[in-house]
């Protein structure tokens, strides 16, 4: 049995590499993964400020004194002054005058009052040409009977009326806001007018607060 | 649907005279007008932003100026820390990207500082000083009466209004709202129409036979020819009735009627004139309805 010396120094492939090297190396990936959190934060930082941006002119819009969009008039739709015949002669100037106030005074395009299931539709109107006056009142009245305006208990305003599948195809295209006030007081008494008064815009958000309030004092000419 | 039940629930009871049939009950068709159907429309939704920026419209409009600052502080904070050399050059994308945000920061600063200055000035309302009347023409007719107490309510919950006289024919027919106090009595001053009509005020308005806005009272010495207004009153509109008679409007604050709430007044006139003028009229001859810029014709 031999035993042989190895007189050659010891140089393992697979030693511990000095301590300076692995702490450099560790700092530099460190660095780089600090570096590359940093930028993303600043990338979240700068993304949210261009979206805060972007955002102004729509808060803009709602702000006091902000410029009111204007009213258009409809490119379809036809123009109809309709009302019952049915009712008396002072009611009937009645609904001509606040009609006309109506549109002469707020961004209304179309207007229609209804009482006691008895219309005045004065305006734009998305409703079918050569029909005789009477007829037209009643193609109005069964397309208020298919929505149910009768029933509108509380006051209902969209500012950005998108359209629907629904019945309000009488509405002309380009409405952007319909109000819809109704004149039952308190459902309770069956004495007090009942009915509702529709307006529609062609422009957004068209009727303020001082527009609701007077339109509702013009609904009060009609309660009763 | 509410057609359908009401008819099940109707049955006309049978005659017990009647010899009976084999014919079924007959029932009661009822019309779809006696019963209103039931609303089948899209139900608004609220726009949060637009009531949230409504209802706190001052720290909205400084609210670009914080995040505009904010972005600004934070973009040079990074720059400090980062290590990165500070040169205003667009050599690495760290750089570009610092640039942009510090655009953005300064035109969100910008926007926030015109917000500021384009903002509306509140004018705070008064409360007027007098006391509570409701005076009426005695016998007056009932649908005069109406349209006078509506045209009070119409103008109370709308506009800023506190005060209203008409005066028709040399009659007042009615002062509501508030009024001056009398200073001997514990009671409103009535309206002396004598002396009003007789005053520069009234005349100047029936020789323009238009409306007169004074948007802040305080300024013009024909308040004197007013003392039935409560003596803090802000704004007064004078509206011309037809030949006959005028209309004064009191508010509560400085330019508080816009333009279409004189409008509106414009019309309201149209309206109590055509009331208390005696003689029937074809409302569509009336000049209210003369100017028709949609042209829309007759019914």
């Amino acid at each position: 049995m031999s035993v042989q010396i190895c007189n050659f120094p010891l140089n393992p492939r697979f030693a511990l590499r000095p301590r300076s090297q692995t702490a450099a190396r560790s700092t530099r990936i460190f660095a780089r993964a600090e570096n590359e959190s940093s930028r993303s934060d600043q990338q979240q930082l700068n993304l949210s400020v261009l979206r805060f941006t972007f955002a102004l002119p729509y808060f803009g819009k709602f702000l006091k004194g902000s410029e009111v969009e204007k009213r258009s008039l409809p490119e379809e739709g036809e123009q109809v002054f309709v009302i019952s015949s049915s009712i008396g002669d002072s009611l009937k100037e009645d609904l001509a005058w606040a009609t006309y106030v109506l549109l002469r005074n707020t961004s209304t395009v179309a207007v229609m009052i209804s009482i006691q299931g008895e219309l005045c539709v004065r305006g734009y109107w998305n409703c079918p040409g050569q029909m005789s006056k009477a007829q037209l009142h009643d193609w109005f009245k069964r397309k208020v009977d298919e929505i149910g305006l009768a029933d509108v208990k509380e006051t209902l305003y969209f500012p950005q009326y998108a359209g629907s599948a629904l019945s309000w195809d009488i509405l002309p295209d380009g409405t952007r806001s319909v109000f819809v006030q109704p004149l039952v007081q308190n459902t309770d008494e069956s004495e007090k007018m009942d009915g509702f008064l529709l307006v529609a815009s062609t422009a957004g958000y068209a009727y303020s607060d001082k527009d609701r309030a007077w339109i509702g004092a013009m609904a009060d000419k009609f309660r009763g | 649907m509410e057609a359908a039940r009401f008819i099940n629930q109707i049955q006309i009871p049978k005659n017990p005279n009647r010899r009976s049939s084999s014919r079924p009950a007959r029932f009661i068709r009822a019309s779809s007008s006696q019963e209103p159907k039931s609303y089948r429309g899209p139900k608004p939704s609220k726009n949060l932003v637009a009531d949230f920026v409504s209802r706190n419209d001052d720290s909205v409009r400084s609210l670009p100026i914080y995040v505009g600052g904010a972005s600004l502080l934070a973009v040079l904070f990074n720059r400090a820390v980062s290590g990165i050399a500070p040169v205003a050059d667009a050599s690495s994308s760290q750089s570009r990207a610092d640039l942009l945000a510090l655009g953005l920061a300064v035109t969100n600063l910008l926007t926030g500082l015109v917000w500021l200055s384009i903002r509306p000035k509140t004018i705070t309302p008064v409360e007027p000083q007098g006391v509570d009347c409701k005076v009426l023409e005695p016998n007056l007719p009932p649908s005069i009466l109406s349209e006078l107490l509506w045209a009070w309510e119409s103008l109370k919950v709308a506009t800023c209004c506190k005060s209203l006289v008409i005066v028709y024919n040399g009659i007042c027919l009615l002062q509501i709202g508030m009024a001056a106090k009398s200073p001997d009595v514990n009671q409103a001053v009535l309206v002396n129409t004598a002396k009003l009509m007789t005053g520069s005020v009234y005349r100047g308005v029936f020789k323009s036979k238009a409306q007169s806005y004074l948007a802040n009272l305080s300024l013009y010495p024909g308040r004197s020819e007013l003392p039935f207004l409560p003596p803090n009153t802000q704004a007064v509109i004078l509206q011309p009735l037809g030949d006959k008679g005028i209309a004064v409007i009191g508010g509560n604050t400085i330019r508080g009627f816009t333009s279409s709430d004189q409008a509106s007044k414009t019309f309201s006139s149209c309206s109590l004139e055509k009331t208390n003028r005696t003689s029937k009229k074809s409302w569509f001859a009336h000049p209210c309805l003369g100017m028709d810029f949609f042209n829309w014709g007759e019914a």
